[in-house]
C-alpha cells in the first residue's frame, strides 16, 4: 500500500481504497461539463500549503479567466488561496509559441522555483498536436513523467479522452490512477457515474459510482455492494412487538430485532397503518424510528397519524419525506445511513418500495441498494418494515417486489377479500425466518385505535 | 508524515552534529525517555529533525550548568513543541557557514532527479558534481574529496550500498543515501548517516546535506569544537 492523498471527501476517499496515489499521476477523463476541472481544483485547495503549493497549468482548449470565474461560485474555491498556496498559470501561449519543448522548459522551471506538492494541467488531450509525430509525443510524455516521478509531487492529467483510449493514447500506460467522469441520460434523468480505471498500490470500488455536481463541488456516493448475507452476526434473541397484538400472536411473538419486513398488499389495505404500528410502539418505548415516505408530505401524514391518536412531533419519530420525482436512489440512501446514524434509530420504515424504485436508473441498482442497506442495517440490529404496493384490489396471485421477499425475514400480506355484501380486509404471514407462524388468515378492521383483528373467517368465506 | 517528525539520521550521525557521544544519546534516551528516536524496521535509532531540536535544547541547558535530568526536565514541562523549525531562514545565514568551501558529490541513477538535486544544492550555494553510475563516483573520489556524498542506492543496477561501503572506507566523508525502496537498515549497515525516501522533498533534501556538513543551524560554530 502506497501514501494516500485525501480529497477532503470522506466518499471519494473509499472508492479510492484510501486515496489516490501520494506523488503519483492521475488521469482525469471526461467529457466536456462532467466536472473533471472541478474534480481536480477540489484536490488542489484540499491539499495545498505554502509549503507545498499547488500549480494549476491551463493548456489551450479553455481560457484560465473562465477557469476562474466559474471556479469561485463554488464552496471549496478559496480566493485568500491564490497566489500563495494555489497559483494559476496559463501555458497556452507558450505552447503556441515553444510547442511542447517550451512547455517542458517551463513546467521545469516552475517545479524548480515553486517546488509544488500539487499541479494539474488541463486540458492534456489539447498536448498532442503540438507534437510532430507520434515519436515526438511519447518523448514528451516520458521528459514530463521523468520530472514529475523525481520530485515528490502529485499531479493530474486533465482531458477529454473516450474510452477507446485507455487501451491506446499512450498516458494512460504512464498514469497511476485513472478516474473516468461521465454522464449517462435515460429518458430524461441525467445520471453522473464516477469509474476508477486503474489504481496503482491498492484496491478500490470498482463499477460505477453516482455523483453530483453542486456548489459543494463532485460529491461522490458510493456503489453500495455489500455482499448478501443471510446468516449475520447472531442477533440478540429478542422479539419485539408490531404494535398489533394479533400479528405478533400470527408471528409467535412479534418480530426479531433486526429483522426485516415486506408488508404487501393493495392500495387502501393499511400497508403504512402497519407499518406505522411498529414505529410508535417503538416511540412509546423511547425508540427512534426513521420514517421514509415519498406520497404523503408530512403535513398530510401528520393529519393521517393524529387520527390515530399519533403524532409525528413525537421525539423518537424521525421523518425523512422526498418527492419521488428527480430523487436518486443513492443520495437517499446515504441520507437513510447519515440519518440512522445521526438519531440512532433502531427501526427504520420504508414507504414505499415502488416509489423507491421509480428513483432508481435500473432494477438491477435497485436491488443491489435495498440489498446493501438491509445487510447495513441487519448489521446494525436495525429492524426494516417496507411496504410494498400489489397490483389489483382482489386476488393477489404475485408479489411484484423484485425479489426483495427473498431477502425480508417476514412478509406479511394485506388483501381485500369481499363476501356478505361487504368489503373485508385479510392478514397472513407468508414467511418468517427462524420462528414458526402460524398459517391463517385472519380477518382485520382499521378503526380509529389502528388496525383491529376480529376473527377468523367463517368457512364460506371466499379466500380467493 | 511530513518531513520533520520523518527519522533520517542515524545516532552516528547525530552524535557527530551535536558533539556529543554515541553513549551518551543512548544513556539520554533509555534515562529520561524524552528524546526518543523512531527505529528503522531492523531497530537502527533513526532522530527526525524534531528529536535533533529537542537534544539540542538539552544540550544547550547542560552547557549552561543544568544537569541533565533538570534539562530533560526542561523540555517535558515547556513541550516537545518548542522551537519553531521554520528556520529554513535563519540558518542559511549561520555565520562561519560558507556553502562554496564544500562539494557535494550526488552519484544518482535518475537523470532527472539529479537535475534537480543539482539545482536544488547549487541554489543554496554548494559546489555540486553529479555522477549517473558507480564506476564514475569511483574515479571522482580517487581525484578529490567531496565533503558530503549523496547516493542514490539504486545507482547501476542497485550498486548503492556498495558506494556506501566504499565511501565508508575510504575515511569520514558523510553519507546521505537515497532510494524509493525503504531500506534504511541496509543503508545503515553499509555506513550511511542519513536515509531519504525518493521523491526526496527539496528542503528536507538540502537540510539534510547542511546537517551532514555540519553547517546547520543545529552545530553552531563553538558546537564543532565541542
Amino acid at each position: 500500500m502506497t501514501d494516500r492523498l485525501g480529497s477532503g471527501s470522506e466518499r471519494l476517499d473509499a472508492v479510492l481504497g484510501g486515496g489516490l496515489p501520494l506523488h503519483g499521476i492521475t488521469l482525469v477523463m471526461g467529457r466536456p461539463g462532467t466536472g473533471k476541472t472541478i474534480l481536480a481544483q477540489q484536490y488542489l485547495f484540499h491539499n495545498a500549503t505554502a509549503d507545498h503549493p499547488a500549480l494549476y497549468l491551463s493548456t489551450v482548449s479553455e481560457p484560465l479567466e473562465k477557469i476562474l470565474r466559474y471556479g469561485q461560485s463554488l464552496d471549496y474555491f478559496d480566493p485568500a488561496a491564490l497566489g500563495s498556496r494555489v497559483l494559476y498559470e496559463d501555458l497556452g501561449q507558450r505552447l503556441n509559441a515553444d510547442g511542447l519543448p517550451g512547455v517542458l522548459t517551463r513546467i521545469t522551471e516552475l517545479l524548480k522555483q515553486r517546488r509544488p506538492g500539487l499541479m494539474v494541467i488541463d486540458s492534456f488531450t489539447a498536448l498532442p498536436a503540438y507534437a510532430p509525430d507520434a515519436g515526438a509525443y511519447r518523448r514528451f510524455l516520458h521528459d514530463l513523467a521523468g520530472r514529475l516521478s523525481a520530485l515528490p509531487i502529485t499531479s493530474f492529467w486533465v482531458g477529454e479522452y473516450d474510452g477507446a483510449q485507455v487501451s491506446s493514447a499512450p498516458e494512460f500506460a504512464v498514469a497511476d490512477a485513472i478516474v473516468a467522469l461521465s454522464t449517462d441520460r435515460r429518458s430524461e434523468r441525467e445520471t453522473r457515474a464516477l469509474q476508477i480505471f486503474k489504481l496503482r498500490g491498492s484496491g478500490f470500488l470498482s463499477g460505477r459510482h453516482a455523483y453530483r455536481l453542486s456548489q459543494r463541488g463532485l460529491e461522490v456516493f458510493p456503489r453500495l455492494a455489500d455482499p448478501v448475507q443471510f446468516d449475520g452476526p447472531a442477533r440478540t434473541p429478542e422479539r419485539m412487538s408490531s404494535g398489533v397484538p394479533a400479528l405478533d400472536a400470527m408471528l409467535s411473538d412479534g418480530y426479531w430485532r433486526g429483522a426485516s419486513t415486506l408488508v404487501a398488499g393493495p392500495s387502501g389495505v393499511g400497508k403504512t397503518l402497519l407499518a406505522l404500528h411498529f414505529a410508535f410502539a417503538g416511540a412509546a418505548r423511547r425508540e427512534t424510528s426513521l420514517i421514509t415516505t415519498f406520497q404523503e408530505n408530512p403535513t398530510q401524514l401528520e393529519r393521517i397519524v393524529n387520527g390515530f391518536g399519533w403524532s409525528l412531533r413525537d421525539p423518537a419519530i424521525e421523518l425523512m419525506y422526498r418527492t419521488p420525482v428527480d430523487m436518486y436512489l443513492d443520495e437517499w440512501v446515504y441520507e437513510v445511513l447519515d440519518r440512522i446514524e445521526r438519531t440512532g434509530a433502531k427501526r427504520l420504515i420504508i414507504d414505499s418500495l415502488g416509489d423507491l424504485k421509480a428513483a432508481a436508473a435500473d432494477e438491477q441498482r435497485f436491488r443491489e441498494y435495498l440489498y446493501s442497506l438491509l445487510q447495513r442495517c441487519a448489521r446494525a440490529n436495525i429492524s426494516t418494515i417496507m411496504t410494498q404496493e400489489v397490483a389489483g384490489l382482489f386476488g393477489v396471485t404475485r408479489l411484484s417486489e423484485h425479489g426483495i421477499s427473498h431477502l425480508s425475514d417476514n412478509v406479511v400480506l394485506l388483501q381485500f377479500l369481499r363476501g356478505d355484501s361487504e368489503l373485508k380486509r385479510a392478514m397472513t404471514v407468508l414467511k418468517t425466518r427462524g420462528s414458526a407462524h402460524r398459517q391463517e388468515i385472519r380477518r382485520y378492521d382499521i378503526t380509529a385505535e389502528g388496525i383491529l383483528p376480529c376473527d377468523t373467517f367463517a368457512s364460506d368465506q371466499d379466500l380467493t | 508524515m511530513t518531513a520533520r517528525d520523518a527519522g533520517i539520521y542515524s545516532i552516528g550521525a547525530v552524535a557527530k552534529m551535536l558533539g556529543v557521544s554515541v553513549q551518551t544519546l543512548r544513556a539520554w534516551e533509555d534515562r529520561y525517555k524524552q528524546v526518543v528516536p523512531s527505529r528503522s524496521p531492523g531497530g537502527h535509532r533513526l532522530y527526525s529533525r524534531d528529536d535533533i531540536e529537542q537534544l539540542r535544547f538539552i544540550l544547550e541547558r547542560t552547557e549552561a550548568g543544568l544537569q541533565a535530568a533538570d534539562a530533560h526536565r526542561l523540555l517535558a514541562e515547556q513541550g516537545h513543541a518548542r522551537a519553531d523549525p521554520g528556520a529554513g531562514g535563519s540558518r542559511s545565514g549561520q555565520p562561519g557557514a560558507d556553502p562554496e568551501r564544500f562539494a557535494v558529490l550526488v552519484a544518482e541513477r535518475d537523470p532527472f532527479a539529479a537535475e534537480f538535486a543539482d539545482y536544488f544544492l547549487r541554489t543554496e550555494g554548494y559546489a555540486v558534481h553529479v555522477v549517473l553510475d558507480v564506476a564514475e563516483a569511483e574515479q571522482t573520489l580517487d581525484s578529490s574529496t567531496p565533503q558530503v556524498v549523496v547516493i542514490d542506492l539504486m545507482i547501476s543496477g542497485g550498486a548503492g550500498l556498495g558506494l556506501c561501503r566504499a565511501v565508508r572506507a575510504r575515511g569520514a566523508i558523510p553519507v546521505l543515501a537515497v532510494s524509493p525502496v525503504d531500506c534504511r537498515d541496509a543503508a545503515v549497515d553499509a555506513g550511511a548517516d542519513a536515509f531519504l525516501p525518493k521523491p526526496v522533498e527539496p528542503l528536507q533534501f538540502v537540510s539534510a546535506v547542511r546537517d551532514l556538513l555540519g553547517t546547520s543551524g543545529y552545530l553552531r560554530s563553538d558546537g564543532a569544537s565541542r
